[in-house]
């Protein structure tokens, strides 16, 4: 993924800040990550390689770790984020159609983020809500007991503009560029 | 998930693994399919058995390893008194070890493992550089196994092959994840050009931020090739 | 008296004066853990507040966490003096209001919202006297919902670190004979005795220990050790001191999953109150001992839960587990004695250095004494936090502590365990629950995720969707959990697609053995269950979709069709059709409607949206084929 112009110094110095905050030990490596991607929103290259640096571990070993858990993401979230829950009692009661909808309506998949970064989804193992299923975080916020006919609703409330009824499939693709001054180039997609 | 299963060998013992440096000196007694043999007191089971000709499958083995890794789960055997069959690579000996390598329980868990990781080879013998010197071959020639896929789905890795290095190249989909080439780079060369990362089905060999090893702070050293069991890193001819 | 005992007494003294002095004016309890807050919980907290100050009523709103009866939230409580406190669910902000201008202001306690008092009264019946009351035996959750978790004095109220200030007087070697004695197992999942565990660690000998609490709570479906953590952090924290000072260590760690915020949040607050008690840190109370607790925060990985995969993550590595022996107690963290215990199994020891092993033995079976908390969820009516007494059976559980299956729908089996564990049939009901009893019944208690399925699940789409959670979330380093898993995986989706083969069972069952016994670590050992356990019970759902490629309870999208039954559907209504995000819904020349199937994404929207009142989508398996000539369907 490529860097905006003035991305990589931002990245520099955020990095540095929670550096500073740290002893430069491998045993805070979590945290050190966990601190950095609080700040950025997501593990940028260039991060990782200042990370190794300061805790004097090989690159690839920063890698491993950013690549092992969940929660990091190595390329930058969206601006509206959607975590639909697939534990048990959601996926039991539909989770996984809340999801395809959730798909079919960015136009992306799990783990994605659409191309105008104003949207990401991803699943989430169980945020505790069982008795609410299906659950999705919307920004943190947990939506309970969503059914198919929600997922438009809580897209509209964000601010997204669905395809008109009578929009055939084809002219779908170009609705959702809402248009900002970000550039709309690929976000690679987490894992 | 359980997380306090406490003993899973069935074995009441919870020493520290033996590690084999330092192993010298006392020799105890142990007993590998009906034959007697004295080996250095500590040494792990898998190290013993292969030293008297013995020979156990293994892939991710390292001798000079403290921890060893126990990932590929093929060195099984049999102790008595254990309610379990047990990875050899593990294994401190101990004074009257009865051991065997080969039982009904042993064999099918190891024909299944070795399908297994089959079923995730790019399976190419003609044509692999390690024809003739592939540690799957040695398992399939010793334990009368079938170089093939035959019950499972095949679950073929797509990645192209790393050709980048000078002398040597890197086929992703011939990795058996043994790790075996991350443990030399990291505690031989010393480099700490490639390791294991992502996870699970994704879990692979690769450098920072997956990029070619030519990109990489690779050395070309060319000691991963050399620990390499199967074809996956292998010199251009 | 000892220093201790003088220290503690003063704390206790202002405690107890201040919950004294709540009893004296009204006040308003809101649960406000996550459950509560998904149900909107913070705005009824909101409303409480304007009402209150509306009202000019001199009322003290409190946030406390989970009362357990998630299928009432928002829940609160409110007190009056010359009332009984009352508890309220389902409570919206109309109620709210008229909770404050009617029952506060006024003297109306609003009966026909309330749930159950708290006391017994003249006025109105307790929980106890519901059936859930009477079979629940409340210990660790006793006083969840009912203190504010971010006020140390309501703990402190209820004889809150009295065990520890008990414990500080003994021997650390008591205090493990006294665990031992009580036959406390882990709550984490297999039942291994903690007593044992903490006798090896305090039997080895090293300079420096440590005790880590895992609260990496990863199952799907298993939400109680968050209840705990944000109802009640400082039973967790007492019980954490006591495990330290009796192994012998100075240092612990609470490694808390990322996603549990508000949890760790709660837990932060209580640590630093509890360091400023003098509970926590350099000579706790004036005992010469010193422990202090950090919070780790995981970054999820389920197979974090595994205690080798939990070391490795704090020392900042990939969560991979490695090979045991050696034993954490023996060898753990940097290489040191550690002593892992799960959330629960530590939240039970105050309660067992106050009141005595004899007293905990008295509670449940024999062999798994004290009690068992289950998360209840999926089909039951109760859905939420219970804990009854080891030994209560399965259909008292459902049918009386969760008040029996949703809309009158038929019983099929109970899940649980979550990927560690597996599917009983109605057959199981009457076993009787404990760590043994549900082992041996190809179940496992795990992390204590009890999921009630009805006819309407397909038993091999919850083994798969259990599998590929396990799946997802092997690290991949043994050949049999990332391959074997796989191969399982391909093999169950194959099945739900249709295109299983016959042979494909045996090789799930031989799969699922070597798995079992050739997996390095706990995840991998335990991921076959769900699949054998619905293999052994319900094997006919396997070979219905096997050979017949239908799906009988009509889940496996690959395997139904929907339809409209004319007969059903009205000329007046296209709710359907507005509901269809593919325009697959249409209207007939006769004003019916109809599904173009070849468009249909199965998506469930029409279904859904259908009134009740014609009922007339269904879902039909064997899949209807499409038809060649056009839209309409044929059978």
């Amino acid at each position: 993924m490529e860097l905006m112009e003035g991305e990589l110094e931002q990245i520099q110095s955020a990095v540095g800040e929670v550096l500073e905050k740290f002893d430069a030990d491998r045993e805070q490596l979590l945290p050190i990550l966990q601190a950095v991607q609080g700040r950025l929103g997501y593990l940028p290259r260039e991060a990782m390689k200042m990370v190794a640096a300061a805790v004097e571990i090989p690159e690839v070993d920063v890698y491993s770790v950013g690549t092992f858990y969940n929660q990091f993401r190595l390329s930058p979230p969206g601006k509206n984020q959607i975590k639909v829950c697939m534990g048990t009692a959601c996926h039991m009661t539909g989770g996984n159609i809340i999801m395809d909808s959730f798909e079919r309506r960015l136009e992306i998949e799990e783990g994605e983020t659409t191309k105008d970064r104003e949207f990401s989804l991803e699943r989430v193992a169980c945020v505790g809500c069982c008795a609410l299923a299906p659950v999705v975080l919307v920004n943190e916020e947990v939506e309970a007991k969503v059914r198919p006919t929600r997922v438009d609703g809580i897209l509209l409330g964000l601010g997204k503009e669905l395809p008109k009824k009578e929009a055939r499939p084809e002219d779908k693709a170009q609705d959702s560029a809402v248009p900002r001054d970000v550039s709309t180039q690929e976000a690679g997609d987490a894992r | 998930m359980s997380n306090n299963n406490g003993n899973n060998n069935g074995n009441k013992d919870s020493n520290n693994t033996g590690s084999n440096i330092g192993g010298k000196g006392k020799m105890v007694t142990i007993t590998i399919d009906d034959k007697k043999y004295e080996v250095p007191e500590g040494t792990r089971l898998l190290w013993a058995a292969l030293e008297n000709g013995v020979y156990i499958p293994h892939l991710c083995g390292i001798e000079e390893e403290e921890k060893p890794s126990a990932g590929c789960r093929l060195c099984f055997v049999e102790i008595e008194g254990f309610l379990n069959p047990t990875t050899s690579c593990t294994q401190p000996v101990k004074e009257g070890m009865i051991v065997r390598t080969r039982s009904k329980r042993i064999d099918r868990m190891v024909k299944n493992a070795f399908e297994l990781l089959l079923s995730n080879h790019r399976l190419n013998c003609g044509k692999c550089a390690a024809n003739g010197s592939c540690e799957l071959q040695k398992i399939a020639k010793e334990r009368g196994l079938k170089l093939r896929v035959s019950r499972m789905r095949k679950l073929d890795i797509e990645a192209p092959v790393d050709d980048s290095p000078e002398n040597f190249s890197y086929d992703p989909a011939k990795c058996v994840l043994c790790g075996r080439c991350v443990w030399v780079d990291h505690n031989v060369a010393k480099v700490g050009a490639i390791g294991l990362v992502r996870r699970g089905m994704g879990r692979k060999v690769a450098a920072f931020g997956e990029t070619t090893l030519a990109e990489s702070n690779c050395t070309q050293c060319g000691e991963c090739v050399q620990a390499c069991p199967v074809g996956a890193l292998a010199m251009k001819k | 008296m000892t220093v201790m005992g003088t220290n503690y007494q003063e704390m206790k003294n202002r405690a107890s004066e201040k919950a004294g002095m709540l009893q004296e004016k009204p006040y308003v309890m809101v649960g406000t853990a996550t459950c509560g807050r998904a149900a909107g919980a913070l705005k009824i907290l909101d409303t409480f507040k304007e009402q209150v100050q509306k009202h000019q009523v001199e009322t003290e709103v409190i946030e406390v966490g989970c009362l357990g009866h998630c299928y009432a939230e928002p829940m609160v409580i409110v007190y009056k003096p010359g009332f009984p406190a009352l508890c309220y669910g389902n409570v919206d902000e109309g109620i709210a209001s008229r909770l404050v201008s009617d029952f506060l202001v006024g003297d109306d306690p609003c009966f026909e919202f309330a749930m159950a008092a708290l006391e017994p009264n003249d006025f109105f019946p307790t929980f106890a006297d519901y059936p859930r009351g009477v079979y629940e035996q409340k210990i660790v959750l006793e006083a969840c919902g009912l203190i504010d978790p971010e006020e140390i004095d309501h703990y402190i109220a209820r004889e809150g670190y009295s065990a520890l200030v008990k414990t500080l007087a003994t021997e650390p070697g008591v205090v493990v004979d006294e665990i031992r004695n009580s036959k406390l197992r882990g709550r984490g999942g297999a039942g291994f005795p903690t007593g044992r565990k903490w006798g090896i660690c305090h039997d080895a000998k090293a300079d420096v220990k440590y005790v880590i609490c895992n609260a990496d709570e990863g199952d799907p479906g298993a939400f109680m050790d968050r209840a705990l953590l944000e109802s009640n952090p400082h039973q967790l924290i007492e019980g954490l001191i006591i495990a330290g000072y009796a192994v012998g260590a100075s240092q612990g760690y609470i490694y808390v999953r990322a996603e549990y915020p508000l949890a760790i949040e709660r837990l932060r607050t209580a640590l630093q109150q509890a360091r400023d008690n003098g509970l926590l840190g350099d000579d706790i109370l004036g005992s010469g001992f010193s422990f202090d607790i950090r919070i780790f925060k995981g970054s999820g990985a389920f197979v974090c839960g595994e205690e080798t995969a939990l070391i490795a993550s704090i020392e900042g590595k990939p969560g991979i587990p490695s090979h045991r022996p050696p034993f954490p107690a023996v060898s753990g963290l940097r290489g040191k004695p550690t002593l892992i215990d799960n959330v629960k199994t530590l939240s039970y020891v105050p309660h067992i250095m106050r009141n005595g092993a004899d007293w905990f033995k008295g509670i449940g079976t024999p062999e798994s004494p004290g009690t068992a908390v289950f998360a209840l969820a999926g089909k039951v009516v109760g859905t939420g936090l219970v804990e009854v007494p080891m030994g209560t059976s399965l259909r008292t559980l459902i049918y009386d502590v969760g008040n029996g299956i949703k809309d009158d729908k038929g019983f099929k089996a109970v899940q649980i365990g979550g990927p560690s564990g597996g599917c009983l049939p109605e057959s199981a009901l009457d076993l009787t629950i404990d760590f043994d009893s549900l082992q041996h019944a190809g179940a496992m208690m795990g992390s204590g995720g009890l999921v009630v399925l009805d006819e309407d699940d397909c038993m091999v789409e919850i083994a798969r969707f259990f599998l590929e959670f396990t799946q997802n979330e092997s690290c991949g380093k043994c050949t049999f959990c990332r391959l074997g898993t796989k191969q399982m995986l391909e093999i169950l989706t194959d099945i739900t697609k249709g295109q299983g083969k016959p042979e494909d069972l045996d090789l799930l069952w031989e799969l699922a053995e070597d798995i079992k016994a050739g997996s390095l670590c706990g995840l991998g050992k335990t991921a076959p269950n769900p699949v054998l356990s619905t293999l052994r019970f319900f094997r006919d759902e396997y070979e219905v979709h096997i050979h017949e490629g239908r799906c009988p309870a009509r889940k496996c999208k690959d395997l139904i069709t929907y339809r409209i039954v004319a007969q059903k559907c009205s000329k007046l209504c296209d709710a359907c059709i507005a509901s269809c995000p593919v325009e697959a819904v249409f209207t007939r020349p006769d004003m019916l409607k109809e599904i173009d199937l070849e468009k249909c994404v199965k998506c469930d929207n029409c279904l859904v949206t259908c009134l009740p009142l014609y009922d007339a989508v269904e879902k039909v398996s064997p899949p209807v084929t499409v038809a060649v000539e056009g839209g309409s369907a044929s059978e």
